[in-house]
């Protein structure tokens, strides 16, 4: 899922970087909507990044292979608008302490994971709807936002990673490599996605408000 | 603990890590996105070298280089095999199916000598640079302070929570988890849940204490900004440096 530096053209990279500044300005402006002091909700968002961050060290195995959580669902369903620059924060971290992902391509991998972030935070948002204390609906619309935030962006890094490469590759081998990168994410997002749903059935057991991202 | 200790000890007075960070993160950011600009493989010899110099003024080990290579050297790895056999339709060789293409060949040289030069200027950037050092610099940037007191707040956390993850993991071991299949993914959420539970109370406690101590209240100002010559003169070497790439790039 991260697109790490030298792979895309500076021009992708650059409009990678004014998309998320758009993105973070959304975020920023939902948040102060939010919170009359938005510094109030910065420790408790903080600590859930980081705890994203240790939580994407968990491998899950999917023989034969095991593979790490994204997560990007479950911080979406939690942080709501506090997602998006979470996950730039966590994404700026990997790249500097692990070269995890890349710094002309920071605005880019910030995109690919907080717009599906955004995203799974609007569906799970419809469990006020169907009744937020109800575990049924909860685990199902859990499900959908993280299955969605995963395959939405292994979909979009595959689509970027084929058609931004600068060297010359045959339309239908482009086209096979699109679909056998996204098939090859539908097991994680499946994993991801029922994961996801049962930290929120165990967090709505054991601590409610934790899901309600707009008390952070 | 060791390892920064004597890291810090190897950066200590060299010229990079004297540099303002102000001017230092500016500077060398340029240079990086003018490598990312670079397609002409004739300016890939002077790239490597303008990223070994750098890394040569940072006084760092090679070693502490080639040891945060490895983890992302895995990404070259693939395009490695993938890029050669696939990519372009000059053939050099052939084994059976399998055809070694020199677009390939050319695209996987220019990748992967970018791919190394920014990664050798952001290591030697980031290891000469402390994290709060960094954030001041976002800060007089104009990044939003929102970000960056999540980002000081985040690595603040970052090492306690893992270390808690580990203790939670090997006392569900030690409870007889073997964690082998997929059926201890309810386990492994749990341990996720009970995480995020006791971090959500953690922060709640530490969110008060500094309340108490004026957190929120007050904007804390900057610390003076005082460059002296030698942080401009680097800092126009290397907007120098990297308008050549841009210019070999586009007009030579």
């Amino acid at each position: 899922m991260h697109i790490p530096d030298g792979i895309i053209p500076a021009s992708v990279a650059v409009s990678g970087y004014a998309a998320t500044g758009g993105l973070t300005w959304l975020s920023l402006l939902g948040i102060k909507k939010q919170f009359t002091n938005p510094r109030n909700g910065i420790p408790k968002a903080a600590l859930l990044t980081a705890a994203f961050f240790a939580a994407s060290l968990i491998h899950i195995p999917i023989p034969p292979v095991s593979v790490h959580l994204v997560l990007s669902g479950l911080m979406g369903v939690m942080l709501g608008w506090f997602a998006f620059p979470a996950i730039l924060v966590g994404l700026l971290l990997q790249a500097v302490m692990f070269q995890h992902g890349g710094l002309t391509t920071l605005g880019i991998n910030a995109c690919l994971m907080g717009l599906p972030a955004l995203v799974a935070a609007s569906i799970f948002r419809l469990r006020y709807l169907f009744g937020k204390e109800k575990p049924l609906p909860n685990a199902i619309l859990a499900f959908i936002a993280a299955f969605l935030a995963v395959a939405m962006g292994a979909l979009m890094a595959a689509l970027l990673l084929i058609y931004a490469i600068p060297v010359y590759i045959d339309i239908s081998a482009e086209r096979t490599a699109v679909l056998a990168l996204s098939l090859a994410h539908l097991p994680i997002a499946l994993i991801e996605g029922v994961f996801t749903a049962m930290v929120v059935l165990f967090l709505l057991k054991v601590q409610p408000a934790l899901l309600e991202s707009e008390k952070l | 603990m060791i390892a920064e200790a004597a890291l810090s000890t190897a950066v200590a007075g060299s010229l990079l890590s004297r540099w303002e960070a102000r001017l230092k993160l500016p500077g060398l950011l340029i240079l990086i996105f003018s490598f990312a600009i670079v397609q002409d493989l004739r300016l890939l010899a002077p790239l490597i070298i303008t990223a070994a110099l750098v890394y040569y003024l940072s006084g760092l080990p090679l070693s502490y280089l080639f040891s945060r290579l490895k983890l992302p050297g895995f990404f070259l790895l693939a395009i490695a095999i993938i890029l050669p056999f696939w990519s372009g339709q000059s053939v050099l060789w052939q084994l059976g199916p399998l055809a070694l293409r020199l677009e390939g060949l050319l695209g996987l040289l220019l990748i992967a000598t970018k791919f190394i030069g920014i990664l050798t200027v952001a290591v030697a950037l980031f290891a000469t640079t402390p994290l709060a050092q960094v954030t001041v610099a976002l800060r007089s940037l104009g990044i939003p302070w929102l970000l960056t007191d999540l980002l000081l707040f985040t690595y603040r956390y970052i090492f306690q929570l893992a270390r808690d993850l580990q203790r939670m993991r090997t006392a569900a071991r030690l409870r007889g988890f073997v964690g082998g299949s997929l059926f201890s993914l309810k386990t492994l959420a749990h341990i996720t849940g009970s995480m995020l539970v006791r971090s959500h109370a953690q922060a709640e406690r530490v969110f008060q204490a500094m309340a108490l101590r004026g957190y929120g209240n007050t904007s804390l100002p900057l610390p003076a900004f005082q460059p002296v010559l030698l942080d401009f003169l680097l800092l126009s070497i290397a907007v120098l440096l990297a308008t050549g790439f841009v210019l070999g790039q586009y007009i030579f």
